[in-house]
């Protein structure tokens, strides 16, 4: 995965410039060998912030939402806490359910276990970024035709496991699917039905095994 | 988690400056947020160290491969040749935890990751790790723990990387006050054997900067066991690579993972499988080579027979289709 | 009396969940999604000892911590803690951070008690600690008897004697428990995390003493229950009291940590089981001591739903002499609450692995034994027609004799459920409006189960519309009343109020259109002739279109890897009964989930505390292993359909044979019981003998 500069930290730099110099660049700063032009570029590609809150900027579904954040506050805490979008789930906010899934660019994280501040600089999706204009993704689709989903707390996570699979395996085996959502816990049970909904927006064919026997 | 300062450290040297007060490297952040969430380490400065210059790269030369420590778990289990040369790394990797965490896992994070016990990262027990007085699994639930340690706890070893590169040889390079140390898996373990406090040797400051492989051994296998089919700790893994040279066994070596707090390897048994030709017996002996001192406790006894399968199948896995 | 329609077109077919777009787009807001403005995050401070009398709680470091604006206590005074977890504090704040901050900054000064139990063998020692200071940890078994057991195995041609136990399970719904609260002049609001959207309501007006007009719930959307959500929690009182006290709603969601240790679990078992037949295989006597833990109490501070340790035995089988001896024994840790199907899955589970062991013993096909015993003619038929779907006779062999390192094997388990025809108080109503559109209101609560779509596809097909043309709100105290949903009555209690809604809006819209038939393609132009007002219509549960007592049976197909102890679960089929089915979509699913959750409690499942400390070792996703998609196998389901019998609750009927049938299973696979669950790799070859004695070094 890449690691995109986060583009605002320029902006603030100058201030945790002096910052930093008080603090943690403090041996360089007292020791005066180098010259201050280099110190100056120094810190300004290694500014330290926070604790206290800092600006920061997320891409998120095509948006740019502009924040102030401690840099403790994870990806999940600034998307349910500190905006509206609160598709992605809290279930366990230990990266083991998968309840909070996103993506960055293509490729699925736990936003509980991802700063905010790291998350700068990507394309985040989240559950709400997928159907444009209304519209049901495939994948939304087949989880809606499969009935992938019961109280629909995981669905969100699970979406975007699914989602990043197909983008980067169109035509996935069952064990693909597996693999790829075995990060994230249904205690509903909907398992069988989310792999047949993976496949089936992958364009595989999968067949009920119910039976209907009239007792009488 | 408590308040903390964040910085990203665009050189090593700057890395080691700023992490040099109450600091933290942050990588992928797996485990350094279950520790921070719990309140098991503090940190007033956390390092963002992803954007250190040349240690996300996968290289490779005539007689060794580099993996740098910032190359993510999934890039390994994605990487084509890796998976063609070090198909026991390949096979390590994808056993790791979760898509989501393997795409930001590093190299790096994993080996330098800190103990599972259910001890250690309760928030409300003080064990040995934690500066306490007494390991609470040696006496209690230790289903999960080791069945060897050179002390009083008994926490093992989980990173299934480790285990793998210590059957590969690797070396892993550190930096270590401004000096490229090497280090072999034995080596980067050693002070969890020895002291209770420690996860591996590394020094407060100290940084896996990359692995090197050497490509001698050309056959490699990994398995693991764990209760579930995915998304779970192994309780034992294996791992086992070799050169085969006219049907013979050259320089093998296996290590086992989750069962000691060092990647377990005997010596006797990778001298007893060199030049051997492979098969069921051969396998047998040296799983019990390998697991001749272990010393089970109350819950955790189920991993000796579990370990001498799964070192016998690794082995034969080695076999490959030659 | 009322019938359903005889050739329905949606009822008994599949229309998809109706609230599956907001569900899958985001929209949807549950109750932890709630942001109401000024909204402030809440956190509870818990106890870190497993017995402690607290003395005194500072609160005023926390009060100092910027953001905070409510901090209270969660008891006033000196007070007793008996399990690690129990509530002390609690705090709101306008951060999660500043939240954090303010529980480490309270002081709980306590005097620790060292003597306290987490261990049910070790609570019914004489010499244990106490829960409770003056009551036994164990109050004298109760004894259930018919006939003369003692007199009747001397005669038995065939006895087996087993222990068989369970686990401590916890609900771990995805959502964890909580509110978002707002307490202001004009009463209180809660968006709740509910199965019960009334007890909710009567919990907080009786804990705030407000009248239960003065308090209104809303659940638009949940994440799981499974019994454990049934009142307003700990946790749903302090959230008010901290919006009063902050003068702001405050969102208090438990932690996934906090779920563990307070709000809920399955109690444990240790069933120690004889039970004796003559040589036909008929059951003779039955004779067992059961106790098991709910914790502190069942039921204790529970909030609704509590329960003992008790299960039904000898289940589902009628043996003519019985001796039930059973007790609950109370441990230093959070009680017990409903859970999906209580009493039940142990039952089975521990009945079944008997019944296996004994028919080994008779030398007998266990699936031939059960037709001999079984006394319900469902199951009989549920067990042949499940028999040949699933190749029974071909794949049978005798226990062990699987050839190999990796064996297979298979099983089979029985389960019924009383559940009940449904809450005859069950309300409902309607708003017809003159453009067609019409609009459900019931005070039930949709736990992921189907309801709204159930009523959907109930109300379309009594109407002649499609389902997508019904508009369902739910959960909301402000709508007719409806019972909490629990005990598989939540379709049995809407379907027939929403039949009587029906009837009476198509009675009294012939009178007001003077159409004759006002259904289907009608429906528009009799609706336009309501003029400008709408018609409100109310309807109430009605008898003779639900019924109660379901029946279902199981097989599985288990792999046990002989060497390394692991268990793959490869098929499981599940036979059930369901009366009349309203939508088989979601019924398919509801059986799905009840077999994945009896998986579960099968194989991973398991609350382990320590002894030493008293903590949950576990309170987390990565050690409380659940069921992922890599574990389940493929399920296949025959419906018995009896639309005759009406209307029957499904959710828990379906978790409850799994566990009994994949133990057998393994039983099967490897000749040797694996008497406890869950079934873990380490039991497998302890069972095998391949476990070597500890060392202690």
């Amino acid at each position: 995965m890449n690691n995109p500069e986060p583009e605002n930290f320029g902006a603030h730099s100058r201030r945790t410039f002096f910052k930093s110099l008080g603090t943690v660049a403090a041996t360089a700063a007292t020791a005066q060998v180098r010259s201050v032009a280099a110190e100056l570029e120094k810190a300004n590609a290694e500014s330290v912030i926070g604790p206290g809150a800092v600006p920061v900027t997320l891409k998120v579904n095509g948006e740019k939402l502009k924040l102030t954040l401690e840099p403790r506050v994870t990806l999940l805490d600034a998307l349910r806490n500190y905006s509206s979008l609160t598709g992605a789930k809290e279930g366990c906010d230990r990266a083991t359910c998968g309840a909070c899934t996103v993506l960055l660019g293509d490729t699925p994280v736990y936003a509980c276990q991802k700063l905010a501040i790291e998350a700068q600089g990507y394309e985040i999706t989240t559950v709400e970024g997928l159907a444009k204009k209304g519209n049901l993704t495939k994948v939304q689709q087949a989880f809606l035709q499969k009935d992938a989903l019961m109280c629909g707390y995981c669905t969100p996570g699970f979406l975007m496991s699914v989602t990043a699979l197909l983008r980067k395996n169109p035509k996935p085996t069952a064990d693909d699917v597996k693999h790829a959502c075995a990060g994230n816990i249904c205690r509903c049970g909907t398992h069988p039905r989310i792999l047949q909904a993976a496949l089936s927006a992958a364009g595989v064919a999968t067949a009920s095994k119910t039976e209907v026997v009239n007792y009488v | 988690m408590k308040a903390f300062q964040y910085a990203t450290a665009h050189s090593t040297d700057s890395a080691r400056e700023l992490v040099a007060g109450n600091g933290l490297y942050l990588a992928g952040g797996n485990d350094l947020f279950g520790l921070l969430k719990e309140y098991l380490v503090g940190a007033d400065l956390l390092v963002n160290i992803k954007s250190l210059p040349g240690l996300n790269k996968v290289e490779h030369g005539k007689t060794f491969w580099t993996i740098g420590s910032l190359v993510t778990v999934a890039e390994i289990e994605d990487h084509a040749e890796i998976k063609k040369v070090f198909p026991g790394l390949h096979d390590a990797a994808a056993e790791i935890a979760s898509q989501q965490i393997r795409n930001v896992a590093t190299v790096g994070g994993n080996l330098a990751q800190h103990s599972r016990c259910w001890y250690f990262r309760h928030r409300d027990t003080q064990c040995l790790k934690k500066h306490g007085d007494l390991c609470y699994a040696r006496d209690g639930e230790n289903r999960y723990h080791s069945l060897f340690t050179g002390n009083s706890c008994i926490s093992p070893v989980v990173s299934s990387l480790a285990t793998t590169f210590a059957a590969l040889d690797a070396t892993a390079i550190v930096l270590r006050d401004g000096q490229e140390t090497r280090m072999s898996m034995a080596e980067l373990y050693h002070g969890a054997w020895e002291n209770p406090l420690a996860h591996n040797s590394l020094d407060k400051g100290d940084l896996i900067l990359r692995v090197e492989i050497p490509t001698t051994r050309t056959r490699s296998a990994y398995l693991q066991v764990s209760d579930k089919h995915a998304f779970d700790w192994a309780l034992v893994s294996c791992a086992a690579a070799a050169a085969v040279v006219d049907g013979k066994l050259k320089s093998p070596r296996v290590a086992l993972g989750s069962i000691s707090p060092v990647p377990h390897q005997v010596e006797a048994a990778n001298s007893f499988l060199d030049g051997k030709v492979l098969d069921d017996a051969t396998a047998t002996q040296a799983a019990d080579l390998i697991l001749k001192d272990a010393k089970p406790l109350e819950h955790n006894a189920y991993k000796v027979p579990m370990a001498h399968a799964i070192i016998r199948r690794t082995l034969l896995k080695l076999k490959g289709d030659a | 009396m009322s019938s359903w329609p005889a050739e329905p077109k949606y009822i008994s077919h599949s229309t998809a969940r109706v609230d599956a777009p907001a569900k899958l787009t985001g929209s949807a807001r549950y109750s932890s999604d709630i942001q109401e403005k000024g909204w402030l995050y809440g956190m509870i401070l818990r106890s870190k000892w497993p017995s402690a009398k607290v003395t005194a709680v500072n609160l005023d470091k926390a009060r100092a911590i910027p953001g905070i604006k409510a901090v209270v206590v969660a008891r006033e005074a000196e007070f007793n803690v008996r399990y690690y977890g129990e509530e002390i504090a609690a705090v709101a704040g306008t951060s999660k951070q500043a939240c954090l901050d303010a529980l480490r900054a309270i002081e709980v000064k306590a005097e620790v008690r060292h003597e306290f139990v987490v261990n049910e063998t070790e609570a019914l020692k004489a010499d244990s600690p106490r829960v409770w200071d003056n009551a036994p940890n164990a109050p004298t078994p109760h004894v259930h008897e018919n006939g003369n057991v003692d007199t009747a195995f001397p005669g038995c041609a065939a006895v087996i004697e087993g222990f068989y136990t369970t686990a401590v399970q916890v609900h771990n719904p995805m959502e964890t428990h909580g509110n978002t609260v707002s307490w202001t002049d004009e009463g209180v609001t809660a968006w709740a995390s509910t199965q019960g959207i009334t007890s909710v309501r009567d919990g907080l007006a009786g804990a705030l003493q407000l009248d239960h007009s003065k308090v209104r719930v809303i659940t638009d959307f949940m994440g799981g229950g499974f019994g454990a959500k049934f009142g307003p929690g700990v946790e749903g009182v302090l959230a008010a009291k901290l919006s009063k006290a902050a003068g702001a709603p405050v969102r208090l969601m438990l932690t996934r940590f906090d779920e563990a240790l307070a709000v809920g679990n399955r109690p444990s078992s240790f069933q120690k089981i004889k039970i004796g037949a003559s040589a036909d295989g008929l059951l003779q006597a039955f004779d067992a001591e059961n106790y098991g833990t709910a914790g502190i109490g069942g039921g204790a501070d529970a909030g609704g739903g509590g329960g003992g340790a008790d299960i039904p035995m000898p289940y589902i089988y009628k043996v003519p002499n019985t001796r039930v001896k059973q007790s609950a024994v109370a441990i230093n840790a959070g009680s017990a609450r409903a859970f999906r199907a209580p009493g039940h899955p142990p039952a089975s589970y521990g009945m079944e692995s008997a019944m296996d062991d004994l028919a080994a013993k008779l030398a007998m096909d266990p699936l031939e034994l059960r037709l001999k015993n079984d006394p319900s003619e469902i199951r009989q038929r549920e067990y042949k027609l499940g028999a040949e779907k699933f190749g029974w006779k071909q794949k049978y062999q005798k226990p062990g004799s699987s050839p190999g390192v990796v064996k297979t094997g298979i099983g089979c388990a029985g389960a019924a459920w009383g559940g009940s025809r449904g809450d005859r108080n069950t309300q409902g109503d309607a708003t017809i409006n003159p453009d067609g559109s019409i609009e459900f209101r019931l005070g039930v609560q949709d736990l992921g189960t189907g309801t709204k779509t159930v009523i959907a596809v109930v109300a379309a097909e009594m109407l002649g519309l499609k389902p997508e043309q019904i508009t369902v709100r739910v959960g909301d105290t402000n709508f007719p009343y409806g019972p909490g949903s629990g005990g598989s009555t939540t379709c049995p209690s809407v379907s027939p109020t929403v039949f009587d809604i029906c009837t009476k809006a198509l009675e009294q819209l012939q009178t007001q259109s003077g159409m004759a038939d006002v259904r289907g393609e009608n429906w528009f132009a009799a609706c336009k002739k309501l003029g400008v007002s709408p018609l409100v219509v109310h309807g109430k549960w009605q008898p003779g279109l639900s019924t109660d007592h379901a029946c279902g049976v199981q097989f599985a197909e288990v792999e046990v890897d002989t060497e390394t102890g692991l268990v793959t679960v490869k098929k499981i089929l599940g036979v059930h009964d369901c009366g009349l089915i309203i939508n088989q979509i979601t019924l398919e699913s509801q059986i799905n989930g009840g077999i994945i959750s009896g998986m579960g409690y099968a194989l991973y499942e398991e609350r382990v505390m320590d002894d030493l400390s008293g903590v949950v070792l576990n309170p987390n996703f990565e050690t409380y292993k659940l069921p992922g998609i890599a574990d389940v196998p493929d399920i296949e389901i025959v419906l018995i359909n009896m639309p005759e019998r009406g209307v029957i609750g499904i959710g828990e009927p379906a978790t409850v044979a799994t566990a009994g049938a994949i133990a057998n299973a393994v039983f099967n696979a490897i000749g040797v019981r694996v008497s406890s669950l869950p079934i873990t790799p380490a039991k497998i070859l302890a069972a095998l003998g391949k476990v070597p004695p500890p060392v202690h070094a």
